[in-house]
């Protein structure tokens, strides 16, 4: 059972290095947990506001405490064990989230500490750079399979990056050292025996070369040639050789006319493509730049709508949603 | 873990042996939980690709992308034909609310990466070097429970690689003061393996130069 627990100011909960199972939760009083900060040596000592659990970490990973706790003024607590605790937090999993995300938010900061010792000067590399790099790594290294799907990924995360057009070379090099290898290099050193994605030889042929087109095409939009990425992009629709690069294609197309500021094929566009794509996975990107368009018409009216209506479609935590905000937020200014 | 999955079937996903799961750098929306075969987790520093874990089914990878929108901090690849079930923030909350266990396993998994990250960086602020390999040596020794306290030589199966990795320095910098330690013969150095002839003499060091930095 838990046990309701009274502490004199002055006195100590337990001293750092302790080994004990107990969890807390302060109901009244003032209690402090002092440690030193392990990048500065600094004493830190962190106040814990009534309603706080603290000394978690330490019962739960089953390790010597790390900080010493301190009663302030005279305080009241409620005393779990683990096993006790994790019975009430199972019955309270909001409790769990709220901790889960303190937690995680320590162990990036202590990974960020970590890695600025490690590589000193060094400092981590922008995401664009790294997973461009990761890319050249594999090619490197022959494993052709692991390559694609990075370069793959940057092309999908930054289809006018610094490295795009290198990117889509890249991608065409590990495409044909897979076809053309037989045995697929890329399972070498990865310890186990073959097994690729169970598509016919043919069909992947089939694919790759209209993935090929349409990274192409990408990197020519990267480079800012809407009308010839334009072009390339109706031609993949029109060959109709993949859905997947279809429906990709399409969204392209409505970019290439926005950056070619054709803002009603623009409109037009993006209106036939949600017609006939109800459930696009960049139906809302889509009604982000119709609402450009507009914007860049003069009718901030409609604007205004699109970007609203992107926002009930998204949550506070995407990116779609900031931008969207964002859009709304200039369109408020420039009024 | 004994938590029944089944009505979590339709978020199965399968992945060849090879298959990058993730990438580091990229933006993570999901997260993973293995049900079948096993995931390497690497690390690609310059020209060397440097394994951080081999998950098992029943294991979690790729939580922390979930919690906060940041770039996947290393790189997850399928060793055989992995299952698993792949959620993402929308349905996080969901599965979490509805399997505490699970939620509860993943809040012991930080407090233990948190206590690891901690300790590898206790090596790390350090400046005397033979300190810092003699603290990775502690370090490992904390894992490797012992079938007989009293004994003072301890065995590991790590690479000197991996030691310099942890010590944050070179390979030829580690093999020095290695040797170095070779030849004060407090370690004994094999192709597949090391012995430390007596891990107190280690501790007694490290924490005598501990104090000693501190002070100064």
């Amino acid at each position: 059972m838990p046990k309701a627990v009274r502490y004199h100011a002055n006195s100590v909960v337990y001293f750092k290095g302790d080994t004990n199972d107990r969890v807390y939760i302060l109901k009244s009083g003032k209690v402090s947990l002092n440690y030193n900060d392990i990048e500065t040596g600094q004493e830190i000592h962190d106040i814990i506001n009534t309603g706080e659990f603290f000394g978690v970490k330490s019962a739960l990973g089953r390790y010597p405490r790390e900080e010493t706790a301190v009663v302030l003024s005279d305080a009241a607590m409620v005393v779990f064990s683990v096993p006790e605790f994790e019975q009430l937090v199972l019955k309270n999993t909001r409790i769990i989230m709220k901790m889960l995300k303190v937690f995680s938010n320590q162990l990036r900061r202590m990974h960020k500490q970590v890695r600025n010792l490690i590589s000193e000067g060094k400092d981590g590399l922008e995401p664009e750079e790294g997973l461009f790099r990761i890319g050249q790594y594999y090619l490197k290294s022959q494993k052709y399979h692991q390559a694609l799907y990075a370069f793959r990924r940057y092309i999908t995360y930054y289809p006018s990056g610094k490295y795009a057009s290198e990117a889509t070379t890249h991608m065409e090099e590990a495409e044909k050292a897979l076809q053309g290898g037989g045995a697929p290099a890329s399972m070498a050193g990865m310890g186990t025996g073959g097994g690729k994605p169970s598509q016919s030889a043919e069909q992947r042929e089939e694919l790759s070369e209209t993935a090929k087109k349409y990274y192409n095409a990408v990197s020519l939009f990267s480079q800012d040639n809407f009308q010839a990425a334009l072009e390339e992009f109706k031609k993949i629709v029109q060959a109709n050789n993949s859905e997947e690069y279809v429906a990709k294609s399409q969204f392209e197309i409505g970019r290439c006319h926005l950056g070619l500021t054709q803002y009603d094929k623009c409109i037009e566009h993006y209106t036939q493509m949600i017609k006939h794509y109800p459930r696009h996975p960049d139906l809302r990107d889509a009604l982000l730049y119709v609402g450009n368009c507009h914007e860049k018409m003069g009718n901030t009216g409609k604007a205004n709508g699109f970007y609203k209506k992107v926002l009930s479609m998204s949550s506070e935590n995407e990116v779609i949603y900031r931008k969207a905000k964002r859009a709304l937020r200039e369109l408020e200014v420039s009024k | 873990m004994n938590v029944d999955l089944s009505m979590f079937e339709r978020f199965a996903v399968t992945f060849q042996p090879g298959d990058i799961i993730f990438c580091e750098y990229e933006p993570g929306d999901n997260f993973y939980l293995i049900q079948s075969g096993r995931v390497q987790i690497v690390k690609i520093l310059g020209d060397i690709e440097k394994n951080i874990d081999i998950l098992q089914p029943g294991e979690i990878f790729g939580e922390m992308a979930i919690l906060e929108e940041a770039p996947r901090s290393a790189t997850a690849v399928s060793l055989d034909k992995v299952k698993a079930l792949e959620f993402n923030r929308e349905n996080f909350e969901v599965l979490m609310k509805g399997n505490p266990q699970i939620a509860l396993k993943l809040l012991k998994l930080f407090t233990k990466r948190i206590y690891d990250q901690k300790r590898r960086f206790m090596i790390l602020t350090l400046s005397n070097i033979e300190a810092r390999v003699a603290d990775v040596f502690l370090m490992l020794a904390e894992d490797q429970p012992t079938e007989d306290p009293d004994e003072d030589q301890r065995t590991f199966s790590t690479k000197v690689e991996d030691i310099a990795h942890w010590a944050g320095m070179s390979y030829a910098e580690c093999k020095k003061v290695l040797n170095h330690f070779a030849g004060q013969r407090r370690v004994e150095i094999y192709e597949d393996h090391i012995i430390v002839k007596n891990i107190n003499d280690f501790q007694r060091f490290v924490s005598s130069q501990r104090k000693k930095e501190k002070a100064e």
